[in-house]
């Protein structure tokens, strides 16, 4: 029998790679604390500025980019709103028009104008245009005939293509429930079979592949994930597994890896990172299946309206303060005198301490990563030193570094504390809606003006 | 873009390539005015071979390039040849294509549509592929589309192994080439392929060959996973089994008509409290089945002839598939003794969700006792309240051990005919165990551990039907807590791994943990998860305070529950309760002291953001009582939980949201309710 080569291509690389990044932390750890704080500084002005110079002019190197145009919307609108910045108005109005030429009469967004449809370009327009808020970006979308383009994406075997006559993969789903569920008209024709598609992809490692019969990858693992929530089929998932996967995607360099035995690459901050953020959350609620409360049935239809009613529920919760108004002091009374002392005793020292949940990943280590290893100090970020800054990565790795900066918290209202945050507390970057990869501010408003009209 | 090298771009190249991009956009005008004017001369389809030899990523071209080779192939003066010419060409531009770019989804997705025609060579493909793979051997593309190839060419997966064996050798690390190894084995164990039908053949050499790549390298990622799936490939069985059963084959079940736990219940019977004259018969399945119904599973017993008993699975999806199965069986009142036998899968039906059959058809018999009522349940006086309290737990004494043990044995459904088959499994993992004992011993290797501390928990839950004992759990425990220690990163995850050891280990020793066969104490043990139900299906009262969970998933198993502390624990949704919907006995319930309501936004409004998801809000809609009450309404999860419970105590005290306000709703939904927080209710 042949025997193995005591050192692989692959150990080979990886040990150049390890090297790199240690004398980065080595270089790091011998500084004097001043220099270290600087270097863990997220160089925002420098990023905005990259960012900024690549929304009005890109150099001719970007041809091979040209049938992805609103992506490149997407990741500098995403990575500029990471960083709390706007886009000046003109710009913004030119990026709508941009977008609105991309759109097809057929519903649907394109590489760009004249250009077919696209599954993946309708995620990355209508992302940026959401990120982008304002009556006039959301309601340049053409609702009614992009959910006629989504139906008609849709494979009769429940998955979708990315485009007419393309190829039907993990990538496709999720990004046409995300936008779908984004834009409220995500229905049952939409989400029917997605489910079964989805599973026959997750393989035994725990991740989800492309499509079936390939290996586990990190961002068809989140795409994968994603949309069974979104789709509320997210138990139907072998989750244990499937955490139990990601958890050693995390390496020595503090980075993830994208699959088994691959380098680090600083995008799987968010596309690894992300899948921690929507774990987390399921965590506590796993097993909640809120759908049918008797057999199942009617789910779909009315969806848009109870989502409606729901919320006004929240509204109408200060009049329900006052219609209980008179037992409240009567029982009230009773509480203080009876069971008072065993408050005291058990609760209050030790529940507080755990309200921040340690995260399944060591967060630290990967913002240490993204800080030290992807920044570029004069703007943008990166695959891995060596590797030159673009806005693929800078945005993925941004997105990645909020997940990390939260992942502490439960809740995403109250800033988290100055020890989840590496570097100066000044890094700390808006959070994201981890689902569709928008700031939440953004989402939010997004969420009320399609559920309005 | 992703991961495609990049050079820094140098002066000259920029003026060279800012002429390309003059040349791309001339190039592009005019391509759109030939595809929106469905213009297919031989000139046009020319002119978008250039543009995507520019740019591979051009999927409208592509496009366009179909819609071409359909209209030649629809002229009237097609013929064969120049068929192939055009499919050629098709090939060489994709080929083209590749060389730019051999991450474009598009270009591979177009090589697969020119060679579904069919009239191309297919042997070409693989010559291609070899050259494209040893460019860059992890490209999933070429993976997926040499599977693509070996398909349509019906090569044999024996060849195919092959391949992935000298990729292998070439590069240990190279865990696409595993991978893609465990997806032909699986399939040659389908199609029970000769030199395949026997796994007790083929896994030992494969455990011979990840051998060499582990102790090559211990570090190397790709052999582990590689290991996984073999080791998932020795212990799974096709066929589902019934794993345990409530009640156990051989007991005796007394049912009493009332609440009363006097001296009768510590008896050597099961005593089970029954006040709607039925009790449940609780299956539990290896793995997830469908299909349990009356006529695969049929029950005969004195009083109740030839009734069909509705199976439900227990699971928290309403899914028709679950592991555990519930029926309820009614008795008589004239029937004070009566014999009881449950056929599992004597008719075909009970299948597995990776679509085996049930194929070990088994028997259970038990004897049920009926006591009668002593007392009209209406008499039970409100304010005698149950609780877990150290009297409810007396130690029981030495001369009672045999009985728990007994109990503990009625669970388990022997299977004599997997004994031989299965010792090759057995010597397998057994071979396993020692090498991996061997390899710690060289080296200090987490992944070591990991695996080692899964062989032997896989050993002793295969041998545990046997045996009655888990030999290895001092050992596993240790790994674990060695993990914990070793690598705080995955803290976490060995805690939850190592907390399910745990309880395997406490219901296996017969100790003062267990007060009587009804009643279970697993407080203070640091658990934050919960496991291995199979064999706590006769528990009556669970004790599982003072532990760390945050789930209690999969208890919905534990039927005869009627008494349930989760007191001082860490759950943190009213909705992380849901198991407990499932428990039509539970009549006492101790929650207090969690950490529900601690945080401002609801995780689950959060996660299940789709508006699809708040259809819960639609039933509340539909009841109108519940509308027309805001108190409701504002606390739907409440509703949600608690509308089912038939509780008589609750403790919730201690929660963030428990407040007085919260506590009158819940007084609303449950009005069943006779104790709260200690408190008496009117």
């Amino acid at each position: 029998m042949e025997s193995f080569r005591s050192l692989t291509v692959t150990q080979r690389d990886q040990i150049l790679v390890e090297q790199q990044v240690f004398d980065i932390f080595k270089t790091f750890y011998n500084l004097p604390p001043s220099s270290q704080s600087f270097m863990l500084e997220l160089q925002r002005e420098n990023h905005v500025e990259y960012l900024t110079k690549g929304l009005t002019g890109l150099s001719p190197s970007f041809c091979v980019l040209d049938a992805n145009r609103p992506w490149i919307c997407y990741w500098i609108l995403h990575s500029i709103a990471l960083l709390d910045e706007f886009v000046d108005p003109e710009l913004e109005n030119n990026t709508i028009d941009f977008l609105s030429r991309c759109q097809g009469p057929n519903g649907g967004y394109a590489g760009g104008p004249g250009q077919m449809p696209h599954l993946a370009t309708t995620y990355a327009a209508v992302n940026s245009l959401v990120t982008l808020g304002g009556d006039k970006a959301l309601s340049s979308i053409n609702r009614e005939k992009l959910y006629m383009f989504l139906r008609q994406m849709k494979d009769a075997s429940g998955g979708f293509r990315m485009h007419d006559g393309g190829e039907i993969d993990v990538r496709a789903c999720y990004t046409a429930i995300s936008v779908a569920s984004l834009l409220n008209i995500l229905d049952d024709e939409l989400v029917q079979n997605v489910g079964n598609y989805i599973l026959s992809c997750q393989t035994y490692e725990g991740g989800i592949s492309g499509e079936p019969g390939s290996e586990a990858h990190g961002g068809y693992t989140f795409c994968g994930l994603a949309t069974m929530i979104l789709i509320n089929e997210v138990d139907r998932l072998d989750l244990s597994s499937l955490t139990d996967w990601v958890v050693f995607r995390q390496g020595v360099e503090g980075g993830f890896q994208g699959r088994t035995n691959k380098l680090v690459d600083g995008c799987y901050s968010f596309w690894q990172g992300g899948i921690f953020a929507l774990l987390k959350r399921l965590n506590s609620t796993k097993e909640v299946k809120p759908i049918p409360l008797g057999d199942g049935e009617g789910s779909g239809e009315e969806s848009p309206q109870t989502t409606t009613s729901s919320d006004a529920a929240g509204e109408e919760g200060l009049n329900g303060d006052l219609s209980l108004g008179g037992s409240h002091s009567e029982i009230g009374d009773q509480h203080n005198t009876s069971s008072q002392d065993n408050v005291i005793d058990i609760d209050h020292n030790h529940s507080k301490g755990h309200a921040n949940v340690e995260p399944l990943f060591n967060s630290l280590a990967l913002q240490q990563y993204i800080l030290l290893c992807s920044q570029e100090l004069n703007g943008g970020l990166r695959d891995k030193p060596g590797k030159s800054r673009d806005h693929y990565h800078t945005c993925y790795c941004l997105s990645g570094l909020s997940v990390c900066q939260r992942s502490w918290l439960e809740d995403e209202d109250s800033p988290p504390l100055p020890r989840a945050v590496l570097g100066p507390y000044s890094n700390l970057l808006e959070p994201i809606h981890p689902l569709y990869n928008v700031v939440l501010d953004r989402y939010r408003d997004a969420y009320e003006f399609f559920t309005k009209s | 873009m992703h991961g495609r090298p990049r050079k820094a771009p140098k002066p000259e190249d920029e003026a060279a390539s800012s002429a390309k991009a003059q040349k791309l956009r001339a190039l592009q005008t005019q391509f759109f005015s030939f595809h929106h004017n469905k213009i297919y001369t031989k000139e046009a389809v020319e002119l978008s071979a250039k543009l995507l030899e520019i740019n591979p990523e051009s999927y409208t071209a592509w496009n366009y390039r179909k819609l071409a080779v359909e209209h030649y192939l629809n002229l009237p003066d097609c013929n064969p040849d120049s068929i192939k010419s055009v499919l050629d060409d098709e090939l060489r531009v994709v080929e083209n294509a590749l060389r730019q770019n051999f991450k474009s989804y598009g270009a591979w997705h177009h090589r697969k549509w020119v060679l579904s025609k069919g009239h191309s060579l297919i042997d070409n493909e693989l010559r291609l592929l070899d050259k494209f793979q040893k460019a860059d051997s992890r490209n999933f593309h070429a993976w997926n589309y040499r599977r693509f190839v070996a398909e349509s060419m019906k090569r044999s997966e024996q060849d195919e192994l092959k391949y992935t064996e000298d990729m292998i050798y070439a590069n240990f690390s190279n865990y696409s080439a595993w991978h893609n190894r465990s997806v032909l084995l699986s399939a040659l164990f389908d199609k029970k392929a000769e030199g395949f039908l026997l796994k007790e053949k083929v896994l030992p050499e494969e455990y011979e060959f990840i051998h060499q790549a582990i102790f090559t390298d211990p570090d190397d990622q790709s052999g582990w996973f590689y290991h996984l799936w073999l080791l998932d490939q020795t212990v799974t069985t096709d066929s589902p089994l019934l794993a345990s059963s409530w009640p156990g084959h051989g007991s005796d079940v007394l049912l009493v008509g009332d609440r009363c736990y006097n001296g009768s219940a510590f008896s050597p019977f099961s005593a089970l409290h029954s006040d709607s004259g039925s009790f449940p018969i609780v299956l539990y399945f290896n793995q997830p089945v469908r299909g349990v119904n009356s006529s695969t599973v049929t029950v005969e017993c004195g009083f109740n002839k030839n009734e069909d008993l509705l199976w439900k699975p227990l699971s928290a999806s309403n899914s028709q598939t679950a592991r555990v199965w519930v029926a309820h069986l009614k008795v008589s009142s004239s029937d004070l003794h009566s014999t009881v036998e449950v056929s599992v899968g004597h008719t075909k039906g009970i299948i597995s969700t990776r679509g085996f059959e049930y194929s070990h058809p088994s028997m259970l018999s038990f004897k049920v006792h009926v006591q009668p009522m002593e007392r009209d349940s209406s008499q039970v006086s409100v304010a005698e309240s149950i609780s877990l309290r150290e009297e409810n737990f007396k130690v029981y004494g030495k001369q009672s051990e045999e009985s728990i043990i007994d109990s503990f044995d009625q669970l388990i459904i022997k299977n004599g005919h997997e004994t031989t088959a299965s010792n090759w499994r057995f010597e397998a993992l057994a071979k396993e165990i020692e090498c991996f004992r061997e390899l710690l011993s060289l080296v200090d290797c987490k992944i070591g551990k990991l695996t080692l501390a899964r062989l032997l928990k896989a050993y002793d839950a295969m041998s545990y039907p046997f045996a009655n004992k888990l030999v290895h759990s001092e050992e596993v425990l240790e790994l674990y807590s060695d993990l914990m220690k070793l690598d705080r990163t995955h803290y976490q995850f060995y805690k939850d791994e190592r907390s399910i050891v745990l309880l395997q280990k406490y219901k296996d020793s017969v100790s003062s943990a267990i007060c009587g066969p009804i009643c279970l104490r697993l407080n203070n043990l640091s658990l934050s998860r919960m496991g291995a139900f199979e064999k706590l299906l006769w528990v009556q009262m669970l004790d599982l305070s003072h532990n760390e969970l945050q789930s209690i998933e999969g208890l919905e198993a534990m039927q005869l529950l009627s008494c349930l502390s989760l007191r001082n624990n860490k759950l943190r949704s009213l909705t992380a309760l849901e198991p407990l919907r499932k428990l039509k006995l539970l009549r006492i319930l101790d929650i207090s002291y969690n950490q529900i309501g601690d945080h401002s936004i609801d995780t689950t409004r959060y996660v299940c953001s789709s508006p699809l998801s708040h259809s819960v809000g639609s039933e509340l809609n539909r009841d109108e009582t519940v509308t027309s009450d805001v108190a409701l309404i504002n606390n739907w999860e409440a509703f949600y939980i608690f509308k089912d419970f038939n509780l008589n105590q609750l403790d919730i005290v201690g929660n963030t949201i428990a407040d007085e306000k919260f506590k009158s709703v819940l007084v609303k939904i449950m009005p069943k309710l006779k104790q709260l927080d200690g408190k008496l209710l009117d």
